[in-house]
């Protein structure tokens, strides 16, 4: 029989990071009962509980900002080099042709280094880079430019659907110009649902191009000067994915290509790989042997990197008097130029037992689209949100209700109540049919929920290093779009040693750290932070380990906390952070981590609501105010959640109101290619922001969220729009004439 | 030519068609580089510097127009390394995300403030109207600018 020695519970409340666990203990050949003091983490890694964390789950302040207020942040567009050329590429003003180009008048310019052909003579998208010049500075390249002498002959072209469409139109894709996509569900048992149905809508939901507009434009800095290795600067979401085309075309080995991301200037899905200006400057550098700095100016930005597809829906849903949705049939249409676009198809989110839908992508004579935050994901919410909205005012019951009644899972319940809260839902008077407001202006309130994955895998290599001299970094090639991964990759081994974010070293962005995911799909939290907790955490067992070795000591009897080391066994027992690094060997220590499933989780929802105001005379919206609600499972940080939450909503918000690229369809000129015609949100756009952070979501695993914020905020305030005066506007973005016609007014 | 910048002259060999911004990103030696080029045409406000105090887009300035002119950059607003008022309410309050558009923004509440320390937030959001941010950090920076504006009038 064992005897227990200190009857009750444990002997006390236990430090940051450990835990009592009762076991038995040979005491002179008398098996006897103890508690002992072991890590949580005894079996791996885990997030501590949310209320023991000491740095996460709590605003921490970019680790970067300092540098970023006074301009010392360093991004590729700011490299300078010695002997470095500066690029400029000529973008093709007609959508489809060949052409010939005279480079002699540009290459005889004094400071004009090299001007190359880009494109072979034949142009296949209204923008395309068809040639590219290098100069001692900008204004030689932009010289260069000019003196090229460029005869184009315009082909045959298609730039609208139609066209696209019509007989004897120009053959765009190799596989025709319209491409079916998978059909889904089941057409008969669909309709037979909606003629069923109390209430059915029938219409059409269009969307528009839209555009990154990334600050800094794409582009990279290439230093090659010849020999056997090139580093690229690049302005990317993907570190590592830029070296093996760089390589490929300087004709080196992938390892000799260092690429390097200190700081890049937003990319919202749009900046991976070595890209189109890229590729040209690593042709400019290898023909003269000299670095080259090659950003798009604005028009290229415009031009030839991509934007959100544009789309077309044909829906027709029906419902029973409740609002619950029993019937749809969707036909969809993806424009994403010389790229397929993207649609996630509908229903979307929302529960409809009997749906059909026929999904194609329209191809034509204009860049290819691509990924951009949440690609596709607003395109079908602002359709579905739209014909849930649209059924809830037929049937005359609450649209807020109607949506909670279609939807199965109970987060989004939750999160619609929060959001419905917040923005006095309950006190605002026209909740089942839509106001008229006071002849001048009208208030209105409108809803809609997101979903994303934003789970992680085991890609990450993370090092975390300690030396003798107190010095702790964490290295990982990783880059920073600006969401705050620098800051959590060292709030993450702050955490775990008892220390502050600030004696934490992060070094990321460069190809000769450890491996890292690009940042596309939200994917990077849940990559990157269960890698950074578990070389944190072996870091800190090996550290322990030789601290208690150092002082003959059982490191289970240590622990880091406080600044320092604490030791259990010792009631004066303590060293200081320095104190015990000094015990490390010269060398230091360095622990490597891998991705661990424990620590990362899958599916975020999220639910926005917005408040406008309509003036009934102009057709002028103003959002008056946005909430959103989100979950994240693990919250590492509040602050820069807020921020990528405010970020989801203005951009929605640009969606919803401003932005749209305006081509000629005739002549094929690009109308709005600066920064003055196509509008993005500034600050007079900006209503009252509430970003919450569902804390009712306990999951302890870290989630990616950046994406889901940016999908609902369009169809909520496109609902909002409708509740204040009963405008239905089925296309985006939501221009006054657009509000004044569907109101009947013009 | 000599460009009175931060304090210190600085020579620089320029065009006449060469801008502010160009002569302080990639004409001057040490070139500064916080005052960033984005939409090239005055419309965006990432360029921003003070000429006597004053907000200037520089990529609408001709460097030859400034000469002899004060000039201030983002790198400017804190010599001592010290930050200034606004620029830790932007650290505190996470006025950033990517921070392409963050020095604009900086200059031009550090000349905006130091006039109009008790500004509203509607007034603010009027001041930065020509500053754009893409990643949608406004509501991170009108908090910081109210903090950082009664800070600079309780030192007034």
């Amino acid at each position: 029989m064992s005897r227990l020695l200190q009857d009750g519970g444990p002997p006390g409340p236990a430090p940051d990071g450990k835990e009592w666990k009762k076991t038995s203990k040979d005491v002179n050949g008398h098996p006897e009962e103890h508690w002992i003091l072991v890590d949580v983490d005894d079996g791996g890694p885990s997030w501590p509980a949310r209320d023991q964390m000491k740095v996460l789950n709590r605003d921490i302040q970019r680790i970067d900002g300092a540098d970023k207020v006074t301009g010392a942040a360093v991004y590729s567009h700011d490299v300078r080099l010695e002997g470095m050329l500066y690029g400029a590429v000529l973008p093709s003003s007609i959508p489809q042709g060949t052409y010939t180009l005279d480079l002699d008048a540009a290459r005889a310019i004094d400071g004009v280094e090299v001007a190359q052909d880009i494109a072979g003579g034949e142009v296949r998208y209204l923008g395309q880079a068809i040639a590219a010049v290098a100069g001692i500075t900008p204004d030689h390249a932009r010289d260069g430019l000019a003196a090229l002498g460029v005869e184009l002959e315009p082909g045959e072209w298609a730039l609208t659907k139609e066209q696209a469409l019509a007989e004897g139109a120009p053959s765009i894709g190799r596989r025709g110009n319209r491409r079916e996509g998978r059909a889904r569900g089941d057409i008969d048992s669909a309709q037979s649902a909606i003629e069923g149905s109390a209430a059915v809508v029938e219409a059409e939901y269009k969307l528009p191009v839209q555009h990154h507009v990334c600050l800094e434009t794409h582009g990279v800095v290439v230093d090659y000067k010849g020999g056997g290795e090139a580093t690229v600067y690049a302005s990317t979401q993907g570190t590592f994915s830029v070296s093996g085309d760089a390589a490929e075309i300087l004709g080196l080995k992938e390892p000799d290509v260092t690429a390097l991301v200190e700081h890049m200037g937003g990319g919202f899905g749009s900046k991976f790989g070595l890209d189109i200006p890229g590729d040209i400057a690593c042709q400019l550098s290898k023909e003269t042997g000299r670095p080259v700095h090659l950003l798009l100016d604005r028009k290229g930005e415009f031009s030839m990197v991509g934007n959100r597809s544009a789309g077309w829906q044909r829906v027709k849903a029906g419902c029973d008097a409740s609002g619950k949705l029993l019937g749809m049939q969707a036909e969809i249409e993806t424009y994403g130029g010389l790229g397929r676009g993207s649609n996630p198809g509908l229903p979307y989110i929302y529960d409809v037992e009997a749906y059909s839908r026929v999904q194609a992508s329209v191809m034509m004579n204009t860049d290819s689209s691509r990924a951009m935050r949440a690609p596709g994901h607003p395109q079908a919410s602002f359709a579905m949100e739209s014909v849930v909205d649209e059924l809830a005012y037929e049937v005359g019951v609450d649209p807020l209700e109607v949506r909670k009644l279609n939807l199965s899972d109970p987060v989004y319940h939750r999160q619609l109540d929060r959001v419905a809260a917040e923005i006095g839902w309950s006190l605002h008077e026209n909740k089942t049919m839509p106001g008229s407001g006071d002849g001048w202006t009208a208030t209105g309130i409108g809803f809609a929920v997101a979903t994303w994955g934003g789970g992680g895998r085991p890609v990450c290599q993370v090092e975390v290093k300690i030396s003798s001299d107190g010095s702790l970094a964490v290295e990982v090639g990783t880059q920073d779009l600006g969401t705050g991964v620098r800051t959590y990759v060292a709030a993450i081994v702050a955490e775990e040693f008892g220390l502050s974010v600030s004696d934490v070293t992060p070094r990321i962005g460069s190809t000769r750290y450890g491996a890292a995911n690009a940042s596309g799909g939200s994917v990077t939290t849940a990559c990157l932070a269960p890698s950074v907790k578990s070389a944190a955490w072996a870091a800190r067992r090996a550290f322990l380990a030789k601290i208690g070795a150092a002082r003959g000591v059982d490191p289970g009897q240590l622990s880091c906390s406080g600044g320092g080391v604490v030791d259990h066994s010792d009631e004066a027992g303590g060293l200081s952070w320095s104190e015990a690094c000094a015990l490390l060997p010269a060398e230091g220590l360095s622990e490597r981590g891998k991705w661990d499933h424990k620590l990362a989780g899958n599916g975020v929802h999220g639910a926005q609501a917005a408040k406008v105001e309509v003036d009934l005379k102009t057709g002028a919206v103003q959002v008056l105010e946005m909430v959103a609600v989100q979950d994240c499972g693990l919250p590492l940080n509040h602050l820069a959640l807020r921020s990528q939450l405010n970020g989801g909503m203005i951009q929605s918000l640009g969606y919803a109101l401003l932005e749209e690229r305006v081509l000629d369809p005739e002549l094929g000129l690009n109308l709005n290619a600066n920064m003055e015609d196509y509008k993005i949100p500034g600050s007079m756009e900006i209503p009252l922001m509430k970003a919450i952070v569902d804390e009712d979501d306990t999951r302890q695993e870290t989630i990616g969220m950046a994406e889901a914020a940016v999908i609902p905020g369009a169809a909520a305030i496109a609902n909002a729009v409708f509740n204040a005066c009963g405008a239905r506007v089925r296309e985006l973005p939501l221009t006054p004439d657009r509000v004044l016609a569907a109101m009947g007014r013009i | 030519m000599t460009l009175l910048v931060n304090g210190e002259e600085r020579k620089v060999v320029i065009e006449p068609r060469t801008t502010l911004l160009d002569a302080l990103r990639i004409r001057l030696e040490d070139p500064l580089t916080g005052a960033k080029p984005v939409c090239e045409r005055g419309t965006c406000g990432a360029c921003t510097v003070l000429m006597d105090g004053e907000p200037v887009c520089s990529c609408l300035v001709l460097a030859a127009d400034a000469e002899g002119h004060e000039i201030t950059t983002v790198e400017g607003l804190a010599p001592k390394g010290e930050l200034n008022p606004v620029q830790r309410a932007m650290c505190k309050h996470d006025g950033m995300m990517c921070g392409f558009c963050t020095p604009g923004i900086t200059v031009t509440l550090t000349a905006y403030l130091e006039e109009n320390p008790g500004a509203s937030r509607e007034e603010i959001k009027e001041a930065l109207s020509g500053n754009y941010c893409r990643c949608g950090t406004y509501p991170h920076v009108f908090e910081a600018a109210l903090e950082a504006g009664s800070e600079l009038k309780e030192g007034k």
